[in-house]
């Protein structure tokens, strides 16, 4: 099964094209790397795979619908790039709501909130207000936040934003354990050392076109790491 | 409760809430308390003797007078409020991007908008049931008046607010929000002055008709002061207002319906960050 898909997608604002003709399937269970330069259509992508945005021509695909239906987002865990939180709320408050939209009932709420909470380590700061914390502190509440429910579907877009190495290895492990409990994950990175242990598929974005996709051991050359082949396909 | 019900209502307590941190909600705490004091010192007649020209005016002609103005401009204000808050309230978590953390999950853009909407009806319409309410009250239990008008009044006000919020709200999916309050705090007044000049002209010469700009808005505008001033015309026995009421909350409620619609499709096209 197919859980994301982008058909034949091109995106333009104005005159400028963001995404031109991109093709990429992504099944149920794997976990794929989107890479690029600043600029080369990753943001855009995911923002047509939730349903932010639709394409200028070419389909979008979320678990076969249209990610504009709100039954495509079911079990859709998405940590964004600028991660703005809503700052007067209470972490726990912000949790207790994401929970709720994301349909847990009052009996696994809680559970599943305090779970998180301690996994992601911010488990003491429940209490305290969204703009108290540090950016680090933000960006593991954006990943609570993204991992409530157990998704079977996790957008991460750069989300080791902010984070010490501490936090970039942990969040390396939540990665591997949605991905461990069978979760598909898709994530955009400029960080090519951790989309390389986490991810077995790649999708190197070139100006809005895709100039390499496949999985590791396809696109990796002898002796090359992923920096090398990322440089390859974007320098051409 | 199904997802869509359940999504509606936990996001509408927060738009709600959200609504309730806003600096502006100071702004109309301090309205409430000196438009309440203004109401319990305006419906508070006493035994004093009113005369116009030499005539006496009698205390139930008077109260019929003072009573309508009072709530009319009250709910006005309400409609105002009511604008003010949602001139921000959809466009302000878009443009600072926790709107995608909310819309990445199983909830449609109807569904947020209205939410959204409802926690600003939920501000403005707050804030006019404890001011209307409050005066009505006075009115009521001081000038002896009948309720009904006060409670028609209510509904004419609660109308144009989902009107008015609904098509500031749109308009804020396109305009900046200088633009929106722009449109709100010129907006409510020019209708409701259409609507009253049109309703005096009218008491003088039964078969008049208002030209110009304010012809037009009064005609084909939602008819905001219209509908509460028809509401209230009972308490007055020497205005007969009557057919006035049903008509102009009819064409309220096209033009909420069509504030609502417009919101949805704008909503529906706007993209997120």
């Amino acid at each position: 099964m197919i859980a994301l898909e982008l058909a034949g997608a091109t995106k333009r604002y104005g005159r400028r094209p963001a995404l031109v003709g991109v093709d990429l399937a992504v099944p149920a269970g794997a976990a794929l790397g989107l890479l690029g330069a600043n600029g080369a259509g990753k943001t855009t992508a995911l923002r047509l795979l939730l349903g932010f945005a639709r394409p200028t021509r070419g389909a979008v695909r979320l678990r076969g619908r249209d990610p504009y239906e709100p039954a495509a987002r079911r079990s859709v865990g998405y940590l964004p790039e600028r991660l703005r939180l809503p700052g007067v709320m209470t972490l726990h408050h912000f949790l207790h709501l994401h929970g709720r939209l994301a349909g847990l009932g009052a009996g696994d709420l809680q559970r599943e909130i305090d779970a998180v909470a301690e996994t992601t380590g911010v488990r003491e700061r429940l209490g305290e207000r969204l703009d108290s914390l540090s950016k680090g502190l933000a960006q593991r509440a954006g990943f609570a936040a993204a991992l409530l429910g157990r998704p079977e579907l996790l957008v991460l877009d750069e989300p080791t934003s902010g984070l010490d190495p501490l936090g970039v290895r942990d969040a390396r492990d939540w990665a591997l354990a949605a991905r461990a409990r069978g979760a598909t994950l898709l994530i955009s990175s400029h960080v090519l050392s951790e989309v390389e242990r986490v991810c077995d598929h790649v999708v190197i974005l070139r100006e809005g076109r895709v100039a390499a996709a496949g999985g590791l051991e396809q696109l990796l050359q002898p002796g090359e790491t992923l920096e090398d082949a990322f440089v390859r396909a974007v320098r051409g | 409760m199904s997802p869509g019900l359940r999504g509606f209502v936990a996001l509408a307590a927060e738009a709600f809430r959200d609504g309730l941190r806003r600096r502006f909600t100071f702004a109309v705490a301090l309205f409430l308390l000196v438009a309440g004091l203004g109401a319990e010192s305006c419906t508070d007649l006493g035994s004093a003797s009113f005369s116009l020209n030499q005539r006496s005016i009698p205390p139930e002609v008077l109260a019929g007078l003072v009573a309508p103005l009072l709530l009319g401009w009250q709910a006005l204000a309400v409609l105002v409020i009511t604008g003010v808050v949602a001139a921000d309230h959809l466009a302000r978590p878009l443009v600072e991007g926790s709107a995608a953390l909310w819309l990445a999950r199983p909830i449609s853009r109807d569904v947020f908008a209205a939410a959204r909407l409802a926690g600003a009806l939920g501000v403005g319409l707050g804030a006019g049931a404890l001011l209307l309410g409050t005066s009505a009250g006075l009115v009521v239990a001081r000038q002896h008046l009948p309720a009904a008008p006060a409670l028609a009044a209510g509904l004419a006000t609660a109308l144009g607010a989902l009107a008015v919020a609904a098509l500031a709200m749109a308009a804020s999916l396109v305009l900046g929000r200088s633009a929106v309050l722009v449109l709100v705090l010129g907006g409510v007044p020019l209708v409701a002055l259409a609507n009253s000049v049109t309703l005096v002209g009218q008491l003088v010469h039964p078969d008049a008709e208002l030209g110009g700009l304010l012809g037009a808005v009064d005609r084909y505008g939602p008819p905001l002061g219209t509908a509460i001033v028809a509401a209230l015309a009972p308490w007055n026995p020497h205005v007969d207002a009557a057919g006035t009421l049903g008509p102009a909350l009819a064409r309220l409620a096209v033009w909420a319906a069509g504030g609502l619609l417009l919101l949805a499709l704008a909503f529906r096209r706007t993209e997120l960050e």
